[in-house]
């Protein structure tokens, strides 16, 4: 498209595209690229209220426009505006409570962690057609949990989602263009939970630890059973969104829950078949790895090489992480939460100083919070951030 | 304890470091059956903790065995105390009180819930005053219990203020220097302690409960409770 021609810095001799490209090739870009994913910060920072934010696309983009205007640039739009929460519940497999509906106007969306799925329930998902598992598992679990289809037939789930998702892809489609002409790229093209970290979220994390002592082959082979099914639909609207990037979630899979040894024999063989199918269909998976991963990441190796995009949030060592994987995948992180609120502009750019200079040495880099910026962090934080890139991101 | 009643709790925890969830219910009752106390039953979970704990340390174990264990204890001692009455059913003192609870703004769970179970399988009393908890609740719940420990846990940075709240607030009533505070939770971190005037922080339940374990043995030995501006 020509409008991602456009630079972000004068000095830029790389278009974002280009340069997200190439840190994924573990290749040294022209400056280290920045991702803002401020999703919750941004309407505190413009003053919207949350409710309007969340619910009605128009607020949504202007907010997100007078945020860029304010704070900009950066390379890699985190866009996750959920257009329709049946939607956005569907990916994360989350109780999702709303401002404006469950919560006051002015509150952030919360997450309900519930229990929605029965020990019982692993045995009915060996049992589903592959083609339809993840589909059917997902509907199935919906109308247990999620406000907006209580108790509906998995049909009528599906019949209720269908208008939701055609008006997300919409929405998209016509938000990705404005941030193109920007010079920016999208970030996500498809998103959703992982099949492990799904069920253990379904369960809770008490009754999924006793699981794994239980039935840690019934997880394992639910994992792969629904696998298939997810990676062929993440491809598929990952295509339709023009956005060859998908961001696979695994909240539940680091070190902080589960062994590196359950990881390998019971998470592990899920992720390898929906990440190599996302790489053979010429896209990027964004690995989203919340918590510590250190041990895991020598069995992550085994994942194709420099096709990947890995996410820390700040409880994996990420300076550890970079001599352990970063000659296979490209380091996406980590500047924490809780600096981005209670620090200062300094402390803020001498560690994004130490990210660019170590992590992200001879590139494969990517700047960006640690997870979400917090919705209290200060903007004087956030400047401090963006400006880094400029400062030292330079190779 | 008999050498009857030795061979029982040794089955019962060899049982339990096979983490054979299931079997834990009739093994409590052959204890029960074997006339063994709750102080009996206690005094064989004890070393069970603490070998898991250190496993845990080691990186042998990690959160599903600390979980598994805490349930485990859980369900035995249930079976316990609903069978067993009089003179068996006499304690020793337990370790300590904590007050536990996710504070306003946040509803999450998780993070509170494993550090609520691994304190109650290592012998404190635990009160959890669930999730969202207003800064009030806390003192309320000091005041009434005579807890020496309080545990806020958050995954959300908005709830930085309102610990920083219950902090000022234990210090308006006097509370703070007999109540030692330890936050948690992933979206905390080390230099928060100063900031927030708490003593200590943590993003490992196991972790927790070993601080707070330091700072009643530190009581015990009479050494100064730490003194907040």
């Amino acid at each position: 498209m020509p409008e991602t021609r456009v630079k972000i810095y004068p000095q830029d001799s790389m278009t974002a595209e280009e340069r997200l490209q190439c840190v994924t090739r573990l290749e040294k870009p022209d400056r280290v690229p920045l991702s803002m994913m401020l999703y919750y910060y941004a309407p505190l920072h413009a003053g919207a209220k949350m409710s309007d934010y969340m619910k009605n696309p128009d607020v949504y983009m202007s907010v997100m426009k007078q945020v860029w205007h304010d704070l900009g640039p950066w390379d890699i739009y985190y866009n996750i505006n959920p257009v329709s929460r049946l939607v956005y519940s569907y990916v994360m497999m989350m109780r999702i409570l709303w401002p404006g509906i469950e919560l006051p106007e002015n509150e952030m969306a919360k997450i309900d962690e519930i229990q929605y799925m029965e020990m019982e329930d692993y045995d009915r998902v060996l049992t589903f057609p592959s083609f339809i598992s993840d589909f059917k598992f997902r509907a199935e679990m919906l109308s247990r949990f999620c406000q907006d289809c209580k108790g509906d037939t998995t049909a009528k789930v599906f019949m209720k989602m269908i208008p939701g998702f055609l008006r997300q892809i919409y929405f998209w489609r016509k938000d990705f263009k404005w941030w193109r002409k920007q010079g920016v790229v999208p970030q996500i093209g498809f998103q959703a939970e992982m099949p492990f970290d799904t069920f253990s979220q379904a369960r809770n994390v008490i009754n999924f630890s006793m699981d794994l002592f239980k039935v840690p082959d019934k997880i394992r082979n639910c994992s792969l059973k629904v696998s298939d099914n997810f990676a062929k639909f993440s491809v598929l609207t990952a295509r339709v969104m023009g956005t060859p990037l998908v961001q696979c979630y695994c909240h539940r899979t680091s070190n902080s829950f589960i062994s590196p040894k359950q990881f390998e024999n019971l998470a592990f063989p899920s992720m390898e078949i929906i990440v190599n199918h996302i790489v053979d269909a010429g896209l990027t998976p964004i690995l989203h790895c919340d918590g510590d991963w250190f041990k895991n990441l020598k069995i992550m190796r085994r994942l194709p090489k420099k096709k990947i995009i890995i996410q820390l949030d700040g409880l994996t060592d990420i300076f550890k992480a970079k001599e352990e994987i970063g000659d296979h995948m490209c380091i996406f992180g980590d500047v924490p939460a809780a600096k981005l609120v209670s620090g200062t502009p300094d402390e803020v750019e001498e560690y994004c100083h130490r990210l660019i200079e170590e992590v992200g040495k001879d590139g494969g880099f990517i700047l960006a919070g640690g997870c979400e910026i917090p919705p209290n962090a200060k903007a004087e934080n956030l400047r401090a951030m963006i400006r880094s890139v400029v400062k030292y991101g330079y190779y | 304890m008999d050498p009857t009643q030795q061979k029982t709790a040794s089955h019962f925890q060899e049982t339990f470091l096979k983490f054979d969830i299931d079997a834990i219910p009739a093994c409590a009752q052959q204890m029960i059956d074997s006339q063994m106390g709750i102080q009996d039953f206690l005094d064989a979970c004890m070393p069970l903790m603490e070998t898991i704990g250190k496993r845990y340390e080691s990186g042998e174990y990690y959160l599903p065995e600390l979980v598994a264990a805490g349930e485990m204890f859980k369900t035995a001692s249930a079976i316990f105390n609903n069978q067993i009455k009089g003179d068996k059913a006499v304690l020793r003192e337990k370790l300590g009180k904590i007050v536990l609870g996710t504070p306003k703004g946040d509803i999450h769970n998780l993070g509170k819930d494993i550090f609520g179970v691994l304190a109650e399988a290592n012998g404190f009393e635990v009160h959890d005053l669930g999730i969202d908890v207003p800064p009030e609740k806390f003192i309320e719940a000091i005041e009434q219990t005579q807890a020496t420990v309080l545990g806020m846990s958050s995954l959300l940075t908005t709830a930085f203020e309102h610990m920083k709240d219950v902090v000022n607030r234990l210090e308006k009533k006097g509370l703070r220097q007999n109540v030692f505070v330890i936050i948690g939770g992933g979206a905390t971190e080390q230099s928060l302690v100063e900031k927030l005037c708490v003593d200590s922080q943590t993003r490992d339940a196991y972790e927790g409960i070993k601080l707070i374990k330091n700072f009643i043995q530190n009581k015990k030995e009479s050494k100064p409770c730490r003194k907040h501006a």
